[in-house]
């Protein structure tokens, strides 16, 4: 197909720290009389992208924490878009990032359900047909009556799972989701997520567990400060990062995927 | 599956301001499912929050009057006649729009975290706000018409007119909403202001006194009737005495004038929203 589902070119996003550390005007005040205005202001969270995702492919996105993988997903969904370069992302989008995500309080289970397909755009007659398996899956036996503000944190996990899970899309962009809620959920939804991944035309896969992204993916990338500094077949670069990791293990932090970034 | 043709999602080119604008009008309209289920939520958690939960919406305004009218009997000689009345046709619309425009301005931020997963149109929170707080205004559109039962002689056909009222007062809400929202993401100061600026200009308004009352009181300064005339709710407050307590024909040429400028201001409003929208999730 001459389109791919996933085109990058000289993709660049820039994050303005001077805007996102604003928080009062207290708070300017006192950085201007305390400190010098910083002068390196502008910080490129990612930078000079090259990436063609062809049909049928799946890449991984490996790299140490600030790297710029988590940006990289919510660029290709469209979250945050791009301050310089060109992307084409073509078909329905799903993303596991943050699961969880638009789940209300003070709503029950079906009612999130259908609040969050609002969100993803899905109509609400597509929707309500989806809503038992989702429920079914998330298995919240007779909390699924009551307000989410009653769940427990794992409940709110599996629902959120199988709110995002419960779409066929084209291109799916995944963050660190095979380690969702308790162990058997943890197979349930690990199951799924390849049934997805094997329907799915293109994958982006932001990971850290290097063993799945070997498994699941053909392809790797490695990002390091915001730029694809190695790219190629899954295995090579994955075993390849793995070993300099085990050299030099203090440059590879590893942890919690986060915004470690302006707080 | 594969016969599915596979439309540009992400990377459309950009349309320009005006096709920006349009772009975001048909986004909401696109999206009304969600900002119903939205307006829906919004109103579920506002009962939720207290015991009463929605019976504040009639006994909130309610209890205002009660100690505006305190207040003002002891503090004035001179009282307005039927000053019940003659304050809560002032305070219900009020009570609208600092309300509109508190849970507006939170809209964005309040949902930072779908907002950092789900691609969606972000105009749709501030508008679920706005919404909702039709709905609270219309709910307190009952013990208005409680208080008739009290001075009946005030109910004349004109509160037909009332929607037009209404409808003035939704078009200027509406650009103040939408631009709040978005900078409120990057200044949270906004929050703590709003609350002083908005009790300055319910007093500069003929809020607790009769446009005639405003006048006479700046008549020497014609700098002063100027701003009185520039002050939207000088003509949606008259609109309301008008149509709700004097029992008369609302001044329509200022009313008609008012929502012209506030449309134009809704395009404004959008394109500040659009400009800015692109770092919400780098700044949340």
């Amino acid at each position: 197909m001459s389109n791919p589902p996933i085109l990058l070119q000289g993709v660049g996003v820039q994050y303005d720290l001077h805007l996102s550390r604003k928080r009062s005007i207290r708070k300017t005040v006192y950085r201007v009389t305390r400190e010098k205005v910083e002068s390196e202001r502008k910080f490129w969270a990612l930078r000079n992208i090259n990436l063609t995702v062809a049909a049928g492919e799946s890449i991984a996105v490996i790299g140490p924490n600030g790297a710029g993988k988590s940006t990289l997903l919510q660029t290709l969904a469209g979250i945050i878009p791009v301050t310089e370069g060109k992307i084409q992302v073509r078909g329905d989008i799903a993303t596991l990032l943050h699961l969880g995500a638009g789940l209300e309080d003070e709503l029950n289970a079906e009612d999130n359900v259908m609040l969050v397909g609002a969100f993803l755009g899905i109509p609400a007659a597509v929707m309500r047909k989806k809503v038992k398996g989702i429920l079914d899956f998330a298995d919240l036996g007779k909390f699924a009556r009551a307000e989410a503000r009653t769940y427990s944190s794992g409940m709110r996990a599996r629902l959120g799972f199988s709110i995002a899970t419960s779409v066929e899309p084209d291109v799916l962009l995944l963050d660190e989701v095979l380690s969702t809620g308790d162990a058997s959920f943890r197979d349930k939804s690990r199951d799924r997520i390849v049934s997805m991944m094997k329907k799915a035309r293109a994958i982006v896969y932001v990971t850290h567990d290097l063993e799945s992204a070997a498994e699941f993916c053909s392809r790797a990338i490695e990002l390091r400060k915001g730029e694809i500094v190695a790219e190629g077949p899954a295995k090579r670069i994955i075993a390849d990062y793995q070993k300099r990791m085990a050299a030099n293990p203090a440059a590879y932090p590893v942890g919690k995927p986060g915004r470690a970034r302006g707080r | 599956m594969a016969s599915r043709t596979h439309q540009l999602t992400v990377g459309r080119p950009p349309r320009g301001t005006l096709g920006t604008i349009a772009e975001t009008l048909e986004s909401i309209w696109e999206r009304r499912e969600l900002i119903s289920r939205l307006t829906l939520t919004a109103i579920r958690r506002r009962g939720a929050d207290s015991v009463l939960g929605h019976i504040w919406w009639v006994l909130d305004p309610a209890l205002q009057m009660v100690i505006y009218t305190i207040l003002v009997t002891f503090i004035r000689q001179r009282s307005q006649p039927d000053f019940p009345l003659f304050i809560f046709v002032a305070l219900l619309p009020w009570k609208w729009f600092s309300s509109a425009l508190g849970t507006a301005s939170e809209s964005i931020r309040k949902r930072d975290k779908v907002l950092r997963q789900i691609a969606f149109p972000q105009i749709t929170l501030p508008v679920a706000n706005i919404v909702e707080s039709v709905f609270e205004f219309c709910v307190g559109l009952i013990p208005l018409f409680a208080l008739y039962l009290v001075y009946p002689s005030h109910l004349t056909m004109w509160v037909l007119a009332l929607p037009l009222i209404i409808i003035v007062q939704l078009l200027v809400t509406i650009p103040f909403a939408i631009t709040l929202s978005a900078v409120n993401v990057f200044y949270r100061d906004i929050g703590n202001t709003l609350t002083h600026v908005l009790r300055l200009w319910f007093y500069l308004s003929p809020s607790l006194y009769s446009i005639e009352t405003m006048r006479s009181m700046v008549k020497n300064y014609p700098a002063l009737d100027f701003l009185v005339s520039l002050n939207p709710f000088t003509w949606i407050f008259s609109g309301y005495r008008d149509v709700l307590f004097e029992g008369r024909a609302p001044d329509l040429v200022p009313l008609l004038t008012l929502s012209v400028v506030s449309i134009l201001f809704t395009f404004v409003a959008i394109h500040i929203f659009r400009r800015m929208a692109p770092n919400f999730v780098k700044v949340l």
